[in-house]
Order: structure tokens, then C-alpha cells, then sequence
């Protein structure tokens, strides 16, 4: 590419290239947070709309690709934002992914893994992982299982988790993000981090393995 | 027979400190809180002690450690991998169109 070829593209980019050639990667991307692909497909089309709009700010510098996702994981801030505003908190909301049934429920041993005292009850307390976060970050049909679980936690709670775990915000970030106090922050984390792990536990570390 | 014993002292002494232990749905709420904050340490003295004698807690704080960094880690995955499905053509021509009305 010549040095005026190259400057004319800096000015105005082809944006249907741009759907070629990243528009899988930010579908994912947005997939994998906001799980429901016509809001996925929302949010890609105005990222590549206000980067378009923004490219002479963008002039070339860094990657194209790292640009994009930069704004990506605004626009699906911006959705957390704009739908969480539009529900109210309830504080009682989800508290049944809390999963009261592998916890004794009365008596002296009330609120201790049900399985330490009813053999019957093995099943629904946790058994050892036998893995490691580089090995789970590699196997995608985990992840679907992760969706899986993920997706019948109400929005909200599952928009503090995706917030939290898979974009690292901080809690103050979140709270504002969502219009929550810190205490429901830490109240809805909990839940979704219970229900997570006993989901992933009965459908990923204790399913049958698959002959070969 | 002295074996016998001994089982069941241990049995029963393990029963009589679990009794008075904090309830492990309650310790459940300090494990999730412990990845948002720094513990207290008499937070921290509670949890230990109690992971002496319950396997179940010291598995679940693992996990809750482990689906941690393995979502912070799929969600800096920078390349799309091939089993999640991609873009639809429907999608991918709408947003040309959009993209194209605005160029």
C-alpha cells in the first residue's frame, strides 16, 4: 500500500470491510456477556456506527481491533445501564439460587451441608475439581455449560456477575452502573456465585464421561 | 475394641465442635465476600478453623477461586473461538446498510 493510499484509508475507512472482518469477533464478545443475540447484534452495530463516527479521534493509532473492543465493552455498559433502570431492586429477588435444599433446614445441625448427615443428600454437596483455570479457560463446551447456568439467574444478577467476573469492574463501577448499594452487590454475588458453581458442579464435574 | 473407642470418640468429638461451629450457609456469604473485600481477621481465623473439619466449605471456596480466574481469563480471550456461532448474514447485511446510510 503506497503512503497516500494508506492516508486516504486512515480518513475514511471502509466500514463494510469492517463487518467482515470483525464482526464475529465482537458478536462474541458481546455473546459471551449479554447472552441474547439480537441485543448482541444491537450493540455491534453501534459500536461499528460510533467508531465510524469517531475515526478521525481514532487516527490509526494502535490496533483497529483493540479500538473497536474498547468501545464494544461501553455499549455493553451502556445496556446494563439502560436496562437495569428500568426494574426495580428487589432484595428478595433470586434468593431461591441461594439453594436452601443442600443445607439442613431444622435441628441442631441447621444451616450445615445437609450431606453431612444424610448420605442420600452426597449429590448436592461439593465433591473435589479435579482442574485448574488454564485447562477450564481452553475447553469451550464448558462454556456452554457456563451459559447454561448463567442464564436463568434474573438480569440483573447476572449482569452484577458478568460485570464483576468477566470484566473485572469494581464494586463502586458496578453499583453505579446498576443503581444498587454495595450490600446488593455483595448479596446478589453471592447468590450467582452459589448457583454457579452447584449448576456447573452436577452438569460439567459430575456427568457422565463421554466414551471416545 | 479400643479402636472401636476411638472412632467413636472421634466421631462424636467431631460432631460435638461442628455443632458449635458457624453454620456453613452463613460462611458461605464471607467466601463470596472475601473475592470483593479484605477479610477481617477474625473473619479469617472463623473460616480456617472451620475448613479444619469441613470438607465441603474448603471445596466450595476452591471453586469459587478457580470459576474466578477462569472467567477473568475467558473474558480477556481476545480471538473468537470456532465452537460459539458467529455474526448472521441477516445481521451482517443490516449493519452494513446501517453503516453505509451514515458514510
Amino acid at each position: 500500500m503506497s503512503e497516500t493510499q494508506a492516508a486516504r484509508q486512515r480518513q475514511s475507512p471502509d466500514p463494510s470491510l469492517w463487518v467482515d472482518q470483525y464482526g464475529d469477533y465482537l458478536y462474541k464478545y458481546a455473546m459471551f456477556r449479554l447472552r441474547d443475540s439480537s441485543v448482541a447484534e444491537d450493540v455491534v452495530q453501534e459500536t461499528l456506527l460510533a467508531a465510524f463516527q469517531a475515526y478521525e479521534k481514532f487516527g490509526g493509532r494502535g490496533s483497529e481491533k483493540t479500538w473497536l473492543t474498547g468501545i464494544l465493552k461501553h455499549k455493553v455498559i451502556d445496556h446494563f445501564r439502560r436496562t437495569s433502570r428500568e426494574s426495580k431492586v428487589e432484595l428478595d429477588e433470586g434468593r431461591e439460587f441461594e439453594h436452601p435444599e443442600m443445607f439442613m433446614q431444622t435441628g441442631e445441625w441447621v444451616g450445615h451441608w445437609a450431606a453431612i448427615l444424610e448420605p442420600d443428600k452426597g449429590h448436592i454437596a461439593p465433591i473435589a475439581w479435579n482442574t485448574n483455570p488454564a485447562t477450564l479457560v481452553e475447553q469451550n463446551e464448558f462454556w456452554v455449560v457456563f451459559q447454561d447456568c448463567l442464564s436463568p439467574l434474573p438480569e440483573r444478577i447476572a449482569s452484577a456477575f458478568t460485570l464483576r467476573e468477566i470484566d473485572g469492574l469494581k464494586s463502586e463501577e458496578i453499583c453505579e452502573v446498576l443503581s444498587i448499594s454495595v450490600n446488593n452487590l455483595w448479596v446478589m454475588l453471592h447468590r450467582a456465585r452459589t448457583h454457579l458453581r452447584y449448576c456447573i458442579e452436577l452438569n460439567w464435574f459430575r456427568r457422565e464421561p463421554t466414551v471416545k | 475394641m479400643a479402636i472401636q473407642l476411638y472412632a467413636k470418640v472421634k466421631q462424636e468429638a467431631t460432631f460435638w465442635l461442628g455443632r458449635r461451629l458457624p453454620r456453613c450457609d452463613e460462611l458461605l456469604v464471607t467466601m463470596s465476600e472475601s473475592l470483593e473485600r479484605k477479610l477481617t481477621s477474625r473473619e479469617k481465623i472463623k473460616l480456617r478453623l472451620h475448613f479444619l473439619i469441613c470438607d465441603y466449605c474448603s471445596r466450595y471456596l476452591r471453586h469459587l477461586r478457580i470459576l474466578h480466574e477462569s472467567l477473568r481469563r475467558r473474558g480477556d480471550v481476545m480471538e473468537p473461538e470456532p465452537s460459539t456461532s458467529s455474526l448472521s448474514d441477516g445481521a451482517r447485511e443490516r449493519i452494513k446498510r446501517a453503516l453505509e446510510a451514515r458514510g
